[in-house]
């Protein structure tokens, strides 16, 4: 299958680099072996491994293609979750915990599977709360605040 | 030398041994804090295993920073309540919504369904759960019996033997991957490369570090193991619409039936004993261990024909058997250092963050966590017995939390949790990427758990190898001549080759 022969083809590149790098480490002697020994024999041994799945994913050579591996229907979501999830990151320390949190809840309750105004909005404020109370206030976890001071 | 000793010391004093241990872990497990923790993981175990898409694996990945703020043996506790709590919860959505809970659980679906659909749901969940109960106790005991010889045994352990012994659970682990072996040995290798990231313990020289701070520590594993399982199946969850459905059965008659009994006594018997082996193997753990037990029953049965038409020991030895497994995956964990599978590396990880070294020694160092987790287990099982029999329609409740309600949540408090850590957003965010790769990994069908097992190892198994060919002035033959060694290479090479050897390419597989 060619998305198989693909990805062996990445994780070649993958380990020829873990290669290179390694050689740039001291190798050490047999008797002593340096920091750059194992990170070597692990990329060799994953570019071998890589070589030899790529020629077992040959068409014909494995078991018969399965359907699309991606849901044609569900991917807008997945990049949609992804993208709000780094974004949410990025917020924290510019909106805070709290302001932030409320934003993507709303944001995911809206779009990925769109819920009612009760749920969407109630949840967006509960469950920001309930976190915070949970782990700033009771388990002290010092949540970030955000340029408006909370 | 450890056999000497345990001869020296005779069956009488190993037995009032047994005693005084059997003792004092329940004194242990039984102080309010250590119950409390007991009672919490089991209630959050049951509730993953009833939640479908949401594992062991995801929720202990999920819960681990946390844990860090309490002592190691009252984290130990919880967690390990979460582990073989979650195969208790995961027989309730196995037999009435034929939809597992938990890997573990996929068997039970086979029979438990069948059970649900002729009116029988209750005998089903009920023998499950007291199956799981029995299962659970005798491998308490089991493994306070064997747990102190094993221990001194390990003693012998040099760093050629635990380098073999670490060689061999990560080829064990890769041969019984669900997809093809090399696949499995390939992430295996990236593990061993993830590992390997951060300042070097013999020379202080930084590797792959490209200058970070953030990778000067090396990959945290928390990031990693959060990612990789915990958003990563969020994300493969998201892609599909989940649309479940309760099969409307009666739920009375919970307690089986003497009949029940009859027919599945044997099966919890055998299901135990084999689940309880099948778990301590490096490589294997609850999901092989109830499949090879379902197997069992059914070629041994006088009426096969009636297994995937409602046998109750379909349900009964399957069941069994994951439970006690899962508690038989703590033998090497805490005797020998070595964690048998994914959940028990994640284990081994917090354990290490936490200053606290499983390995032989651990009986002597820390009595108090190593008796108090299997103290714990036993309490824990009787809890579960409490909690899952009166409580099935509370948890079939639980199942109706619609997904695009829960998700949102898990994926804060995963956020939460690995900023918690070191309150670094790049952490955060390397959890993030490595959902994402987790997400590729599963979709592209390359295992996660042969990758987290190298990556939690790879620290050890380098020293273990640098220290071995140092004491061999840079021969590989010691690991050839130390008779320890020999075997696990012996078995290792074993399965390595398996795939080529005729007869034995039909491997059993499983699912992560």
């Amino acid at each position: 299958m060619i998305r198989d022969q693909i990805s062996s083809l990445v994780w070649l590149i993958f380990a020829i680099f873990i290669s290179m790098e390694s050689l740039r480490l001291p190798m050490g002697a047999w008797r002593d072996p340096g920091p750059g020994f194992l990170p070597l024999g692990t990329g060799i041994l994953l570019g071998v491994l890589s070589i030899v799945n790529y020629y077992q994913s040959r068409p014909g050579q494995g078991p018969p293609p399965k359907d699309c591996w991606y849901s044609p229907k569900g991917w807008p979501k997945l990049v949609l979750v992804t993208v709000s999830l780094f974004t949410y990151i990025l917020l924290w320390p510019v909106l805070g915990f709290l302001l932030s949190t409320v934003t993507l809840l709303f944001f995911l309750f809206r779009t990925v599977e769109p819920q009612t105004w009760k749920v969407t909005i109630g949840g967006s404020i509960l469950i920001p709360a309930a976190f915070y109370a949970l782990f700033d206030m009771w388990l002290k976890t010092q949540l970030p605040k955000g340029v408006l001071g909370f | 030398m450890a056999e000497d000793a345990v001869a020296q010391r005779g069956v009488g004093v190993l037995a009032l041994d047994f005693f005084s241990n059997f003792i004092f872990a329940f004194s242990e497990a039984i102080r309010p804090d250590n119950l409390l923790f007991c009672f919490l993981g089991v209630v959050i175990g049951t509730l993953v295993g009833v939640l479908p898409g949401l594992g062991p694996v995801a929720t202990i990945s999920i819960l681990l920073p946390t844990t860090f703020t309490i002592k190691p043996e009252q984290s130990l506790i919880m967690l390990a309540g979460i582990y073989y709590g979650a195969q208790y919860g995961g027989s309730t959505t196995s037999i009435l919504l034929n939809l597992p809970g938990e890997a573990a659980s996929v068997i039970t679906c086979v029979d438990g369904y069948q059970m649900a659909r002729q009116g029988r749901a209750g005998p089903a969940l009920g023998i499950a759960a007291f199956g799981s109960c029995i299962a659970g106790t005798v491998s308490v005991v089991i493994t306070m019996l064997i747990a102190p010889p094993l221990a001194l045994f390990a003693l012998q352990f040099g760093p050629p033997e635990y380098f073999s012994l670490m060689f061999l659970g990560l080829t064990v682990l890769t041969f019984l991957a669900s997809g093809p072996m090399i696949r499995a040995l390939m992430m295996a290798c990236v593990g061993i490369f993830l590992g390997m990231i951060g300042t070097d313990v013999v020379s202080g020289l930084e590797r792959f570090t490209y200058g970070s701070y953030t990778l000067m520590d090396g990959l945290g594993l928390v990031p990693v193991i959060m990612g990789l399982f915990g958003i990563s199946e969020v994300l493969v969850n998201i892609e599909q619409t989940m649309k479940q459905e309760i099969y409307k059965t009666t739920l009375s008659h919970l307690f089986p039936s003497r009949q029940d009994w009859k027919d599945s006594i044997m099966a919890i018997v055998r299901g135990t004993f084999l689940g309880f082996f099948l778990g301590i193997l490096p490589g294997g753990g609850a999901i092989i261990s109830s499949f090879a037990a379902y197997a069992v029953e059914k070629k041994i049965s006088r009426h096969p024909e009636k297994f995937g038409h409602g046998a109750i020991e379909g349900v009964a030895a399957p069941e069994s058997a994951n439970n006690s497994a899962a508690q038989g995956a703590f033998i090497p964990l805490l005797c020998l250092g070595i964690p048998s599978n994914v959940v028990m590396a994640i284990l081994l990880g917090g354990l290490l963050i936490q200053g606290v070294k499983p390995g032989p020694l651990l009986m002597n160092d820390n009595p108090a966590l190593f008796w108090g987790v299997i103290g714990s287990m036993y309490v824990g099982n009787l809890i579960l017995l409490g909690l899952n029999l009166p409580l099935i329609g509370l948890w079939v409740q639980m199942l109706k939390v619609p997904y695009p309600i829960l998700f949102p949540i898990i994926l804060i408090v995963c956020i939460i949790g690995c900023y918690s850590l070191n309150y670094s957003l790049v952490e955060a965010a390397v959890m993030c990427l490595f959902g994402v790769v987790g997400y590729l990994l599963k979709k592209l069908e390359y295992e996660g758990a042969p990758l987290i097992l190298a990556f939690v190892l790879s620290p050890m198994l380098e020293n273990a190898l640098r220290q071995s060919l140092i004491m061999s002035q840079g021969s590989f033959s010691i690991f050839f001549t130390r008779p320890i060694s020999l075997i696990f290479i012996l078995l290792a090479f074993m399965l390595l080759l398996s795939p080529v050897i005729p007869g034995f390419r039909k491997k059993p597989q499983i699912s992560s």
